[in-house]
Order: structure tokens, then C-alpha cells, then sequence
């Protein structure tokens, strides 16, 4: 028999039985929904994290710390150290900060700025690193070559809730240095040359609450050049994890020091993400297997009720082969009808359901020191062929599997008995 | 004249639950081609098992059944279906028909089987259903047409892929006596004017008797082969 007589065959039979087989292909439809609403939003959420890790991080630098976890701290990095991983291929800029946590930094009418950690750079350096980061929101990021100045991070240049440093207004930075038995205490003026930009999303690099002096001035003040975390900006992301190991190598103790590297980072969310999903839409694809069963079910039924037709065309020669193509057409006409709806209505109900999200979770306001780190995350759908082909394909495949059973049991027909069937 | 049909000490055991029945205990003879013959008996004889036999729809447990000098008990049922639809048409006692399609449909469907072009189908189921007198009525569903119309469209069907058998079962057992009468001409008709071979099972006498041969059967044996009584000997 012709395959476009079968189909057309097919489709009369299954038009004939129009409740029967809205609700069999409803079965497929609510399967087929659920995967590509899952896989859809959970694409979207996938999307919406690696954006804002993307945010959180400059994916592109590197941040090196003396010292790990297994190993006990080593001295910090010797300007020698810095030159050596300046050399390394790969590394395009490299920007060395010290840390000088002791410090404290109070006004000059002796009120305590908000600065948690005060970092010392070279400002021309650190501008051109975190180039989206290092913008300053009031005055003007100093020159190399201007001591005794000092840049705050947003959340640094609040006293309280509502009073901020001023630009230009000077303040005091007491540092104490121990070096037994002797205890040294240092006060230095410093004029508040800038004031950064929010960094908006939460991170390794957000500097909200650190303070920045020139490198010069601390070195002076320290008296001696010992960087606590070196920066590194690679040339090409997808190379990161490589140039890192590059960059161990150039110590004696590869295991002394501590890489940050965070592509690699993302990458392994990612794919924690990715496992998620997949868990997801494999529950998902149960709903599926149901309604395979409801095929097979409806299937058996109406094999039963058209015995005496499955007789009479083999009575008129139509052979096992052509019975078992003709019952198998019907099934795969349900899945490629399911399937084709259930991608709309997938695609649909993830949309809506994104934006029903969305109205939930509505953005807070913002407030001066006690603003939310995290905005809303509002995930919208993402159209993925891969995804749309797959669901499409294992509609089908359920649709034929769980209809071969019933479409074989009509082929196997004795043909006597089937035209004596009542 | 050649033999068209051989069936040859043809044996048949039913399995009705754990229990046995023979339909045929050893049943032989021939049928020449463009005959017309009758298969007569009381029913329970067995003759619609051998009918059955005859157009390849079962296969017997002993014995030998040759179509055109061929043993289709050596076929594969591909083959025996193929066979059901190039040589034999089928005749049944309750139509038969596809309820769903039309007159025209059910007579196209061994042309639509066979993989026939749809338009050239469509031309030799027209035509079919003229040659029985159905053409006024060829859009209609079987549930639309008398008793008797809905013979001759099974009769069209049989006769579409022009086989050179035509089988019938009781064909006249679910009409009314005129009406019975009318298809039985019809079936006359037709072995004369195109000389296809017809082979009818009936337990009516006067039915039997419109052959050219009778095969009376009983309790599953050939009780008597008996020639055209008037003169409707070929």
C-alpha cells in the first residue's frame, strides 16, 4: 500500500474517533509540555546564573594568593615573584594590590569610615583590570604619581546610613605594625581623591567596601614591597585554566600558592545546573512514558473493536505487514500531532509562568548602606532547538514503541477468527 | 479443460476450548476453470472451512490444495496474502464491508492495498460497481444500502482485481428469497460473460442447483459429486 494512503487511511480512522483520540494525544501533549517547559526555563535560569556570574566575576582575571589550604601561608609575593608572572604567555596585564587589613580609617572629626579592607595599588593598573568596576562615581581616580591619596568604594565612603565622605575632604589611616617587641603605630593624612560607582552585583571583585591608596604610599609607609594577592588578566578566557598552571610553575612550590580562576568556577555550575535540568525533565519525561501506556491502552481497544475489520482486509489480501504499518501509522500521527502541540504549549506555559515569576518576585528598593546585594532574578524562557528536536523525537519514538505492541497483536490476526469475531 | 483448483484428501481439526472437532475428514475434487460450483450442505458440514481453505485464509492440516498447479501450503502467508489478492476474491454472508467507507471505497479497497494509483482506482471501482448495477449508489455507506446493494458492492470488491476465483459464503443466506435469487443471477451473469471461475457455498437446494457442478458435503466427507441437473452444464 501506498505510504500516503496509509497516512490518509490513518488519519480518517483516527478523525472518526475524535474524543478518543484528543484524549490519547492530550497524554503525549502534557509530556511534551512538561520537558519543553522545564528544559526551556531551565535554560533561562542557566542563562540568567551565568549572567550574573559573569557579573559577579571578571571571568578574564585571575587572582593569585600566596598560601592554600593544605599548605600553611607563605610570604607574600616579592616584586620578582610579580615580574615572573608578568612573563608568563598568555598574561596580558597583571596588577599586584597590598593588603593592609590592620588599618583603620576615621575623619577627621575622628568618625569611622566604613572601609573593611584597605588595598594598595597602582591606580593606573587596577582602572584598566576591572575596567567596569573602577569607575568613580564622584571626584577623580588620582594619578600614579599622587601620594597620600585614598579612593573608597561605595559602601566605604558611608559613615552611617546616610552621611557620606565628602571628595577632597581629608582623612586619617592608622596603621599598626608589630614586629616584637616593638609595636609601631602609624597615622597618615590621606585626601579622598575618588569615590567608586557601585559595584552592583556581588563578587570576588566587588570592592564596595575597600579603600584603595597608592601603591607607593604603603610601600613607604610598610617599608618593604610584599603584595598579598596579584591580579591577572588573561588574553583569552578559554585559555584561563591553562595560563594558571603556567602561572604555578613559576614558583618553586607550585602548591604554595592559590589560583582563582573563575571560568573554571563557572563552568562547574554550569554543569551542576546542566545535571539539574536534566534531572528535571527526565522526572518530566515520566509523565511521558504515561502516556504511552495510554496509548498502548487505547490502542489494544481499538485493535479488539475492529477484529472483523483487521479480518476482512486480510481476507482481501492486505498482509501482516500492511496491518501492523497501518495501526503503527495512527500511533505516529498522535505523537507527531502530541508533539508538535506540546512544544507550543511548552513554549507557552513558560513563558507565562516567567512572567507570572516575574511579577512575584519584585525588585526591593534600594537604601544607602543596607541595599540588597542580590536584584530579582527574573528568568525569561529560552527557545532551544536541541531541546525542541529531542522532545519531538522522543514523543515519536514513545508513541511508536508503546504502539507496536497493539499494532503487532492486530497483524498476528488469523483471519478466520478475526472474521468471526463478533 | 484445466484445472484450476485441486483439493486433495484436505483434512481439518478445530480446537473449540480442550475440545476437538473435525470440520474435514478428507475431502478431494477439482474445479475447471470458468466453472460455477456449488458447495452444498447442511450446516456443520464443514463447508465454509473448506471455502475458507480454498482462498488461502487458514491452512489445512493434511492433505494438499494446488491453485493454478501450485501447493499453497507451501507459501508463506505474505505469499497466500498476496495470492488473496491477485487470484481470489471473496465473497461473505454478512458483506463484509467497511462501515465507515463508501460504496465506492470498499470496492477500491484491494485496488488501494495493492498500491493502485488512487485516480486509476477510482476508474475501475466505478466501473465494477456499473458491471453490478450499483452506479446510482456509489457515495453511499454500507449502513445506506439495502441488504442486496450492499451484496453487490461485496460482489464489486471480489470482482476488482479480476481474479480468476471467486469465493462465496452463503452469499444469498442474510437476504430474502427474490433478493437471494437476483444475486445468484448477478453471479451467473458475470461467470458467463467474463468467465471467472465461481465457487458458492450454500445450504439452499434451488441455489445449488443453478450450477454447473454440485459438491455435496457431509460431516465433513464429499458425499456426492453431482452434474448440472438443467441443462446449465458448461
Amino acid at each position: 500500500m501506498r505510504t500516503k494512503k496509509i497516512f490518509t487511511i490513518a488519519w480518517e480512522n483516527l478523525t472518526q474517533r475524535k474524543l478518543r483520540t484528543s484524549l490519547t494525544t492530550l497524554g503525549v501533549v502534557i509530556g511534551i509540555t512538561a520537558i519543553i517547559g522545564i528544559a526551556s526555563l531551565g535554560e533561562g535560569f542557566r542563562f540568567e546564573i551565568k549572567e550574573r556570574m559573569q557579573q559577579g566575576f571578571e571571568l578574564d582575571v585571575l587572582i593569585v594568593i600566596p598560601g592554600s589550604f593544605t599548605a600553611a601561608l607563605r610570604q607574600p609575593f616579592t616584586p620578582e615573584e610579580v615580574e615572573s608572572v608578568r612573563n608568563v604567555s598568555g598574561v596580558k596585564l597583571v596588577a599586584p594590590l597590598i593588603t593592609l587589613p590592620q588599618a583603620k580609617i576615621n575623619t577627621t572629626d575622628g568618625k569611622k569610615v566604613n572601609a573593611l579592607t584597605v588595598g594598595a595599588v597602582n591606580f593606573s593598573e587596577i582602572t584598566q583590570m576591572i575596567s567596569e568596576r573602577f569607575i568613580p562615581m564622584d571626584g577623580e581616580i588620582p594619578d600614579d604619581n599622587e601620594n597620600d591619596t585614598i579612593v573608597l568604594g561605595y559602601k566605604a565612603s558611608f559613615l552611617n546610613e546616610t552621611t557620606q565622605v565628602n571628595v577632597n575632604e581629608n582623612v586619617t589611616m592608622q596603621i599598626t605594625i608589630k614586629t616584637p617587641p616593638y609595636t609601631l603605630t602609624i597615622n597618615k593624612t590621606l585626601r579622598v581623591a575618588a569615590i567608586l560607582e557601585k559595584s552592583g552585583t556581588p563578587g570576588i571583585t566587588n570592592f564596595d567596601y575597600w579603600a584603595f591608596i597608592p601603591l607607593n604610599t604603603a610601600i613607604e609607609l610598610l617599608g618593604e614591597e610584599a603584595y598579598n594577592i596579584i591580579l591577572v588578566k588573561v588574553s583569552d578566557v578559554e585559555q584561563s585554566e591553562q595560563v594558571a598552571k603556567d602561572i604555578e610553575n613559576v614558583f618553586d612550590n607550585p602548591y604554595s600558592i592559590s589560583i582563582l580562576v573563575p571560568i573554571a568556577f563557572m563552568n562547574q555550575v554550569d554543569r551542576i545546573l546542566n545535571i539539574v535540568q536534566i534531572f528535571l525533565i527526565a522526572i518530566a519525561s515520566i509523565s511521558l512514558l504515561v502516556a504511552g501506556v495510554g496509548i498502548m491502552n487505547i490502542m489494544t481497544v481499538s485493535v479488539m473493536e475492529r477484529t472483523r475489520e483487521i479480518g476482512i482486509l486480510k481476507a482481501i489480501g492486505a498482509k501482516s505487514r500492511t496491518v501492523l504499518v497501518m495501526f503503527l501509522a495512527e500511533a505516529l500521527l498522535i505523537g507527531i500531532i502530541g508533539g508538535l502541540i506540546g512544544i507550543l504549549t511548552g513554549y507557552g506555559i513558560s513563558f507565562g509562568l516567567a512572567y507570572a515569576l516575574s511579577s512575584f518576585i519584585q525588585p526591593q528598593q534600594e537604601t544607602g548602606l543596607q541595599s540588597p546585594e542580590t536584584q530579582s532574578i527574573a528568568i525569561s524562557p529560552i527557545f532551544s532547538p536541541q531541546w525542541t528536536i529531542i522532545a519531538f523525537i522522543f514523543a515519536i519514538a514513545i508513541c511508536i514503541i508503546f504502539g507496536l505492541y497493539p499494532a503487532r497483536k492486530a497483524a498476528k490476526l488469523n483471519p478466520v477468527e478475526a472474521l468471526r469475531y463478533e | 479443460m484445466k484445472m484450476l483448483l485441486e483439493v486433495r484428501d484436505v483434512k481439518k481439526t478445530y480446537r473449540m476450548g480442550k475440545v476437538l472437532v473435525p470440520a474435514l475428514r478428507g475431502v478431494s475434487f477439482d474445479v475447471k476453470e470458468g466453472e460455477f460450483l456449488t458447495i452444498f450442505g447442511p450446516s456443520g458440514s464443514g463447508k465454509s472451512t473448506l471455502l475458507h481453505l480454498m482462498g488461502c485464509l487458514d491452512r489445512p492440516d493434511e492433505g494438499e490444495i494446488l491453485i493454478d498447479g501450485e501447493n499453497v501450503l507451501k507459501l508463506s502467508d505474505d505469499k497466500l496474502a498476496e495470492l488473496r489478492l491477485t487470484k481470489i476474491g471473496f465473497v461473505f454472508q454478512f458483506f463484509n464491508l467497511l462501515p465507515r467507507l463508501t460504496a465506492l471505497q470498499n470496492v477500491e479497497l484491494p485496488l488501494t492495498i495493492a498500491g493502485v494509483p488512487e485516480k486509476e482506482a477510482r476508474e475501475k471501482a466505478e466501473k465494477t460497481l456499473k458491471l453490478v448495477g450499483l452506479e446510482a449508489r456509489m457515495n453511499h455507506r454500507p449502513f445506506e444500502l439495502s441488504g442486496g446493494e450492499q451484496q453487490r458492492v461485496a460482489i464489486a470488491r471480489a470482482l476488482i482485481n479480476d481474479p480468476k476465483i471467486v469465493l462465496a459464503d452463503e452469499p444469498t443466506g442474510n437476504l430474502d428469497t427474490k433478493t437471494g435469487w437476483e444475486i445468484v443471477q448477478l453471479m451467473k451473469r458475470l461467470n458467463e460473460e467474463k468467465g471467472q471461475t465461481f465457487i458458492v457455498v450454500t445450504h439452499d437446494p434451488h441455489i445449488a442447483e443453478t450450477a454447473h457442478r454440485i459438491v455435496h458435503l457431509k460431516d465433513g466427507v464429499v458425499e456426492g459429486i453431482k452434474e448440472a441437473p438443467r441443462g446449465n452444464r458448461k
